[in-house]
């Protein structure tokens, strides 16, 4: 007779056996045998209708009998049959289909999707339904904040804890001149707000940071990602493949941008693409390098684009394609991407677990330099200008680039930039003094790097830049 | 009413502590007299839930089963199922529920920022429907 063993919890109800002898020739009949033996089991193993209750697996000799004859297993003597129930769970909720219905005034307002088969009613209540995590409400997350609003998705949460300046709105269509001074969250939540008061807006006024981005993100469905630096970048992905939600990538830099959809079921994720972090200063920011104003709209489009398309499950996702974007030639190439199954965080044996300072991982401080620790070699623009007052000798180099001179320049300055700096060298004699500026210090700290790797033995930096310039000795030069 | 002793209690808080911030699940075993129950000893297993494991658990049948056996051979029941919810509360979610079984006490333990947090058992009804909130003491 095939044996049947009894699950320590059920004990109770078998006469406190952990193993009962039954008769019967398949599963189901040494099954019915038991519980007609011990009625109390009955109800565990079965629904009322008499069927298997669906939490019961039965194993016979620790195969399942899903995959075996089900009920029909045939068991002979020596047969051990074992119970096991399937357990699971989470603090995710699973989607089920959406409670919510559209106002009268929503089905108005969204008319001209709910006419089109592929969103229509349900994929409307499911733009309702989502949560998306915008971060940065800067050139990316413009368009990208417009855009979804209109769209109808129901909760978007917005990062950001900078301010609204005039440099910014060559690009940051979100914020009007009207804007400048305000937080960014609040300018960017009142015209989401005027586009769409259908939509909830939460505001989380912080930088991302490793304490704070699983619990932030954890509330979403989805992350898009307009962030404009390598830490929060590869903050935003490590915390998305942690907690399996996709993370809707963009960037940007001059007239050329990319886009993709990171961290998507079984997709390759941001440190598939980029394993490591550029070089600190080897790839210029946007402040530093420029962009094309109408490029964020461009690239942020597309993000916004995906994540509608992943909410409403259309179409083909941007996942394991990257779509690079090139303005000037107004051209569209994509690169196949494929999840490393040796990446750190998404691979096959991640040993990325946990949050990492990013800061550290990219070789960038936390914060930018306190003001009142200068480098080496650094000095201020006021005493540049007390030393140009007096007459001592000293060359002041511009390193900038020639379109930047034309913006403003310091008179007293020779225009050598960073690039042309090693051909152009012996143009200069290394036992005189020299001063460098940039637009802010990052380029001439470099090129005073290089001079005096190359012999030069006086050369200084002047801090800040022209823009300290404006500041401290010269407010008539335009700041830029 | 579900008692756990001082020893698989601290087992199962560095266990969520130590899979933060993914879920961790495991089993207790202990003994039963009447309608209380006293746990007086946990055992990791595997979640392998191949969802987003931050919010997504699920047991290998074969792990229940070999700590079934295990608690067996030591005598015990195995009495409950404990798993963690970090960042958030320790209720029982709609998935819980739905993948639970009226065998066994749910213990859950919120994890918040990587430390423990708070617990409450639930006891799931035959048709996983409904849970009832279990008196549980640590």
């Amino acid at each position: 007779m095939p044996k049947i063993l009894i699950p320590t919890p059920l004990r109770q109800f078998a006469g406190q056996q952990n193993a009962v002898e039954v008769g019967g020739a398949t599963v189901g009949e040494a099954l019915g045998a038991l519980t007609t033996q011990y009625g109390d089991l009955r109800r565990h193993l079965y629904t009322e209708e008499g069927k298997l209750r669906s939490f019961v697996n039965v194993y016979v000799n620790d195969e399942d009998i899903r995959y075996l004859g089900k009920d029909a297993t045939p068991v002979q003597e020596g047969d051990v049959i074992s119970i096991v129930p399937s357990i699971a769970g989470g603090s995710a909720v699973e989607t089920s289909a959406p409670p919510v219905a559209l106002s009268k005034e929503e089905v108005l307002r969204y008319s001209r999707h709910l006419i089109m088969p592929e969103v229509g009613m349900e994929g409307q209540l499911k733009l309702k339904q989502a949560k998306v995590l915008l971060v940065g409400t800067g050139g990316l997350g413009a368009p990208l904040g417009l855009y979804l609003a209109a769209a109808g998705i129901g909760k978007i949460g917005l990062v950001d804890f900078d301010v609204v300046d005039f440099t910014n709105l060559q690009r940051q269509v979100i914020h009007g001149t009207k804007d400048v001074g305000r937080k960014k969250l609040d300018s960017a939540a009142d015209r989401m707000h005027d586009i769409n008061p259908f939509v909830e807006i939460v505001k989380h006024e912080v930088a991302l940071t490793s304490d704070n981005a699983l619990e932030i993100i954890r509330d979403y469905d989805m992350v898009v990602d307009g962030t404009d630096n390598f830490p929060t970048r590869y903050l935003v992905n490590d915390a998305c493949v942690l907690l399996g939600k996709p993370n809707v990538y963009g960037s940007i830099f001059r007239f050329e941008g990319q886009a993709t959809v990171f961290a998507y079921e079984g997709g390759p994720c941001y440190r598939c693409l980029y394993p490591e972090p550029p070089p600190p200063g080897l790839v210029p920011s946007c402040a530093e390098g420029g962009v094309l104003g109408i490029l964020p709209g461009v690239i942020g489009l597309i993000q916004a684009t995906e994540a509608v398309k992943l909410i409403l499950g259309q179409g083909e996702p941007l996942v394991g394609r990257l779509l690079l974007y090139d303005a000037l030639a107004m051209r569209f190439r994509e690169l196949k991407l494929r999840r490393n199954p040796e990446c750190p965080v998404c691979g096959d044996h991640p040993t990325i677990t946990q949050l990492i300072d990013y800061h550290q991982f990219c070789g960038v401080p936390a914060q930018p330099a306190a003001e009142t620790a200068p480098q080496d070699g650094d000095i201020d623009p006021t005493e540049v200008k007390a030393r140009l007052d007096r007459g001592d000798p000293f060359v002041l180099i511009d390193v900038r680039e020639p379109h930047e001179h034309q913006i403003c320049h310091i008179p007293a300055a020779r225009l050598i930039p960073l690039g042309d700096l090693p051909r152009r060298v012996h143009e200069l004699n290394s036992a005189d003094e020299f001063v460098l500026h940039c637009k802010s210090g990052m380029r001439s700290a470099k090129a005073a790097d290089f001079l005096r790797q190359a012999g030069f033995r006086k050369v200084r930096n002047m801090k800040g830049g022209i823009l300290a310039w404006s500041d401290k000795v010269d407010p008539s030069v335009p700041k830029y | 009413m579900i008692r756990i002793e001082p020893e698989p209690w601290a087992r199962m808080v560095a266990h969520a502590r130590a899979t933060y911030p993914n879920e961790c699940c495991g089993a207790m075993f202990g003994v039963r007299n009447g309608e209380g129950k006293t746990v007086t000893a946990a055992l990791e297993l595997e979640n392998v839930s191949p969802g987003p494991q931050a919010s997504r658990y699920e047991l290998r049948p074969e792990d229940l089963l070999r700590a079934d056996r295990e608690a067996s051979a030591r005598g015990l029941d195995l009495i409950g199922i404990y798993h963690s919810h970090p960042d958030c509360d320790a209720y029982f979610s709609e998935t819980d529920l739905k993948h639970s079984c009226p065998w066994y006490s749910f213990v859950v333990l919120s994890v918040k920022r990587g430390e423990f947090d708070h617990a409450s058992s639930f006891l799931p009804n035959f048709d996983q429907t409904a849970a009832d909130r279990e008196e549980l003491s640590y």
